[in-house]
């Protein structure tokens, strides 16, 4: 009894300090989002906010119109086409660069992970102006080059939706090579070499070795990705939507709608109103997908 | 003789493949590369070319001398270390304790954790402001720093957990049994083995904290305390001053560091279970 | 066991740190010192660092450059800590920031009547609910600008039926005839307001779908079919530099650009449009020093010291000689330097039909509905009225949520 009371505490005694930062960083700000969500904190009120109930909640359906269903069915497409993509992608990618005698092995690594060293609104800006542009971009000058008439990437929905998933492939991939390589690394090599005498293909030992020898590894990292995915705001809003450059697709996930239903309105407590409804239908709809890691553990 | 045959063609074939795929993937790079060594201020032109007709290093050179990127280099540096070492050494334990303990509240801990990421941030920094500045952390770099080795610690326990997971608890046990303490276990037996998830969670570390730039240009005030990340911004924050080839010229330069971190890293990356000897 | 004590150790330390804090009243040194946040160009700042030194008064000020002014403004506002005692920004975040309660009035430092040498509309610009927030510097206009290149000082259009007869003669082969950021608000605002439309009005009511804003939008959209289907910057600014388009409406900011590249530049009037017989009547937006409740209250006297070199009108004709800048003292406009710079005296002539920024808190919202609305007309096509009634609808709604 005492053992188990001590072990107790030294499991928590180990994780405090990590579980005490999380508690600041992460959770404290919904928690605050919470409690300015019950006040009126706007522009009018920023200092002298008081608390006013549940009515921006009242408010903030008004703003789970028609409008705001297409915006989520479009991100579930877009989160949907950006994992599948990703996932097939990187794990091509990953499992090919442990080839064994793939001596450039390395150079290879460091030359796809090249998005992620940039900051993410210079690779936007980058395949904006650089890429995208209908006028100058490198794309229409290829294409114009082979003959081809000028296209405008981003000006209507379904090749701007394109373009933001191929941008958003473009910034995700390498995190998610390198999870998929460094999960592979984990495989003990004797399973294959077993699987070989017994003959099995390449695709037997993919999908009965290196499949379920990963999912557990990489399981916490695809999740937090399809939250992110699912949330994501820089690319659409950056490629389509920035004011001064809105390019006239009208491709709207449940963030980039939010941002521009209630957001720009300075209304704190509106908005936050708005984050945490935003909040409950993820986790709701996480629960639904029965999205989450496995959790059995190899003990 | 034929199986050689065979592989040496799946090699080349796969050196095929890795080349075209690098390339497509560094297009939008060559093209700011390509920006940085023209000496027309656009980042824009109606005929462009890889190499520019004109090169020029003038550039690169004003990056150095118009700007205070050293300074601010230094800045990412300070961050970006002290980060990683507070990030592996409050993630390490934890990741250990979740992945071998077992105790009550371990399992709804582990759930939530993961939900937390679920929650839309756009409104996070007011709340941060609000916690930081009573505590006199705002405009200080422990302040960021905070605020970084926080944001990244759910995903340096769970990254970690689950690789602590794959390893085999029955060295420990025998190592515990010839009495080794704890710390003992994870310093010298678990590390070792976790080496390619450590490296993972600490390039995810750096690379975060090396490309942030929201918290970084509004929790701290004055050029001389910008990060490389949000001193580019700066450069590019104001259409009328912004000069392109030096914005892409010093976006080169930011990812060098990272890129030459990530190369060293490989090595330890691939000297998992493979070299331990361990089997399941 | 050790690193967890270690661990523990720092956290302690860490705490310990961060509770030490918390005097009120400011010692005579802090009280000498004043911190300017802005987001300008050097040349601005160090005319302004230059006129402080002039006087010896001790006071130390400090320039800050800061990227997201506007939004770490509303952060740390009302922070005396961590906010600056005064920035130097455009006029209209002024309404937003006195709703806040973080701006304290101009008048409370310097009186009334000291402001009467600036343009009344410099003035009208800063002022918010009957209150004065801002003391100007100087005020800036989009200009019509022609590349002599192409387009001869005779060519230049006088109204926008001559401009679109040359924009139809001249757009081909990959030339345009002019281009501007079509349907970007803060540049179609100038067809809006030239057509005797309006975005938003002084009483913070949006006018997207008032006939005379339908008519604008919908005779500004025969122009915007000769010109490229992007709206940003880049585009428009790099076709202007590399000569492919003949003409623009852009900000003083690009002369400097155009002019290094080689180009001989040219700044007209703005063309005048027949429907109303008015130029098109760009937004003003005026550069100038706010200064924060809490820095007013607690050292008025360096603040007031500060603001008074910055009166001085040589001042604004050494900012106008250095950045281009047009001065919003009147007198200057009698020196010869001024009257002699082409591009100020382009900026004064527009600044007379220009419309000053709208400075209330409403305007947040406007750049964005405005801006869909543009591209709903410009770029996808859709009917003009339905489109404006939809937005005028959005506007009012999302008006609506700001309280």
């Amino acid at each position: 009894m005492k053992k188990k009371k001590k072990n107790i505490l030294f499991a928590y005694g180990w994780a405090a300090p990590s579980l005490l930062l999380i508690l600041l960083i992460v959770i404290f700000p919904i928690i605050y989002t919470g409690y300015i969500s019950l006040t009126n904190m706007n522009v009018y009120h920023w200092n002298n906010y008081d608390i006013i109930g549940l009515d921006n909640y009242k408010d903030a359906l008004f703003v789970l119109d028609n409008g705001f269903i297409k915006a989520f069915g479009m991100t579930v497409l877009w989160t949907v086409v950006s994992m599948v993509l990703q996932l097939v992608l990187a794990f091509i990618i990953a499992n090919l660069l442990n080839i064994k005698k793939l001596r450039l092995r390395n150079v290879y690594k460091t030359l796809l992970i090249f998005p992620w060293a940039m900051p993410g609104y210079v690779s936007i800006l980058l395949w904006k102006t650089g890429m995208f542009n209908s006028q100058f971009g490198l794309l229409n000058q290829w294409m114009e080059k082979l003959g081809f008439s000028s296209v405008k990437w981003l000006n209507t929905n379904f090749l701007a939706f394109c373009c933001c998933t191929v941008v958003n492939l473009w910034l995700a991939l390498p995190f998610m090579i390198t999870i998929i390589d460094g999960a592979l690394q984990s495989i003990d090599k004797s399973y294959y070499e077993s699987a070989l005498l017994d003959g099995a293909s390449w695709f037997e030992r993919t999908v009965y070795i290196t499949i379920p020898m990963i999912r557990q590894i990489i399981a916490p990292s695809v999740v937090i990705t399809v939250f992110t995915t699912f949330k994501q705001f820089d690319v659409i809003y950056l490629l389509t939507q920035q004011v001064g450059a809105k390019t006239g697709a009208d491709i709207h996930t449940i963030m980039t709608y939010a941002y521009e239903k209630a957001f720009i309105t300075n209304n704190y407590g509106y908005s936050s109103a708005i984050s945490v409804i935003i909040f409950l239908i993820l986790i709701a709809f996480s629960i639904v997908t029965n999205l989450k890691p496995k959790e059995e553990g190899a003990v | 003789m034929k199986k050689n045959v065979k592989e040496n063609i799946g090699l080349v074939f796969a050196n095929i493949f890795f080349i075209v795929i690098c390339f497509l993937t560094l297009v939008p790079i060559l093209y700011a590369f390509s920006v940085s060594l023209n000496s027309n201020n656009s980042l824009l032109s109606s005929d462009f070319s890889f190499i520019p007709r004109h090169v020029t290093f003038q550039n690169y050179l004003a990056v150095f001398t118009e700007e205070p990127i050293l300074l601010w280099l230094k800045n990412s540096l300070i961050l970006a270390v002290v980060t990683l070492v507070l990030s592996l050494s409050t993630g390490i334990p934890a990741a250990y304790v979740f992945s071998r303990k077992r105790f009550p509240g371990r399992k709804p801990i582990l759930r939530i954790l993961i939900l937390l990421y679920a929650f839309p941030s756009l409104l996070s920094m007011t709340a941060l402001y609000k916690l930081l500045s009573p505590m006199g952390l705002i405009n200080t770099k422990l302040g960021l720093i905070i605020v970084y080795t926080g944001t990244e610690a759910v995903f340096a326990l769970w990254n970690m957990k689950g690789y602590f997971d794959t390893i085999p608890v029955e060295i420990e046990e025998a190592a515990m049994i010839d009495g080794a303490s704890p710390l003992q276990i994870v310093m010298r037996i678990v590390m070792p083995l976790a080496k390619p998830t450590i490296a993972v969670t600490a390039m995810m570390v750096l690379i975060y904290v090396w490309n942030e730039y929201i918290f970084a240009i509004n929790f701290m005030t004055g050029t001389d305390t910008y990060t490389l990340a949000g001193g580019l911004y700066s450069l590019q924050a104001t259409e009328m001053s912004g000069s392109w080839p030096i914005f892409a010229a010093a976006s080169i330069i930011v990812s060098i560091p990272i890129l030459i971190v990530f190369f060293a890293l490989q090595k330890n990356m691939a000297a998992g279970l493979t070299s331990g000897g361990v089997k399941g | 066991m050790k690193r967890i004590c270690a661990i523990g150790m720092i956290l302690c330390i860490l705490t310990g740190m961060l509770c030490g804090c918390g005097s009120s009243s400011l010692s005579e040194e802090e009280e000498n010192t004043i911190v300017i946040w802005h987001d300008k160009e050097d040349a601005v700042i160090k005319v302004l660092e230059e006129q402080l030194k002039n006087t010896d008064s001790g006071i130390k000020v400090t320039f800050e450059k800061k990227s997201d002014l506007t939004e770490s403004l509303k952060m740390v506002g009302n922070d005396p800590k961590a906010a600056p005692d005064m920035y130097l920004f455009a006029h209209d975040k002024i309404g937003v920031y006195a709703e806040m309660g973080i701006l304290a009035p101009i008048t409370d430092i310097i009186p009334k009547e000291e402001l009467e040498p600036y343009m009344d509309n410099t003035i009208e610009a800063a002022t918010y609910k009957g209150e004065i927030y801002q003391l100007p510097l100087y005020y800036e206009t989009l200009l019509f600008m022609y590349n002599r290149l192409y387009m001869s000082d005779e060519e230049v259009p006088e109204t926008t039926e001559e401009l679109y007869a040359y924009m139809k003669e001249n757009t081909k082969g990959g030339h345009y005839g002019f281009v501007e950021q079509h349907s970007t608000p803060y540049y179609a605002a100038g067809w809006i307001n030239g057509y005797g439309g309006y975005i938003l009005n002084q009483e913070g009511k949006p006018g997207l779908n008032q006939e005379k804003t339908v008519e604008a939008l919908e005779y500004h959209k025969k122009f915007v079919e000769l010109m490229p289907g992007e709206t940003e910057y880049a585009t428009v600014n790099t076709l202007f530099n590399e000569g492919m388009a003949h003409s623009t409406i852009a900000g003083p900011w690009l002369i400097p650009t155009v002019k290094e590249s080689g180009m001989d530049v040219g700044v007209a009037p703005m063309p005048v449009i027949e429907a109303s017989g008015t130029p098109i009547s760009p937004y003003m937006g005026v550069q100038g020093i706010q200064v924060l409740k809490n820095a007013a209250e607690t050292k008025p006297k360096a603040i007031e010291e500060v603001l008074r070199a910055w009166m001085d009108a040589d001042v604004q004709v050494k900012l106008a000689k250095a950045s281009g800048c047009a001065p919003a003292n009147e007198t200057c406009y009698e020196l010869e330097e001024i009257s002699s710079d082409e591009v100020v005296m382009a900026m004064k002539e527009t600044a007379e039909n220009a419309v000053p920024m709208p400075n209330v808190p409403e305007m947040d919202v406007m750049w964005t509905v405005a801006g869909t609305l543009l591209t709903d007309v410009n770029m996808s096509g859709k009917d003009v009225q339905e489109s404006a009634d939809k937005a005028q609808q959005e506007a009012e709604n999302l008006i609506k949520s700001m309280q």
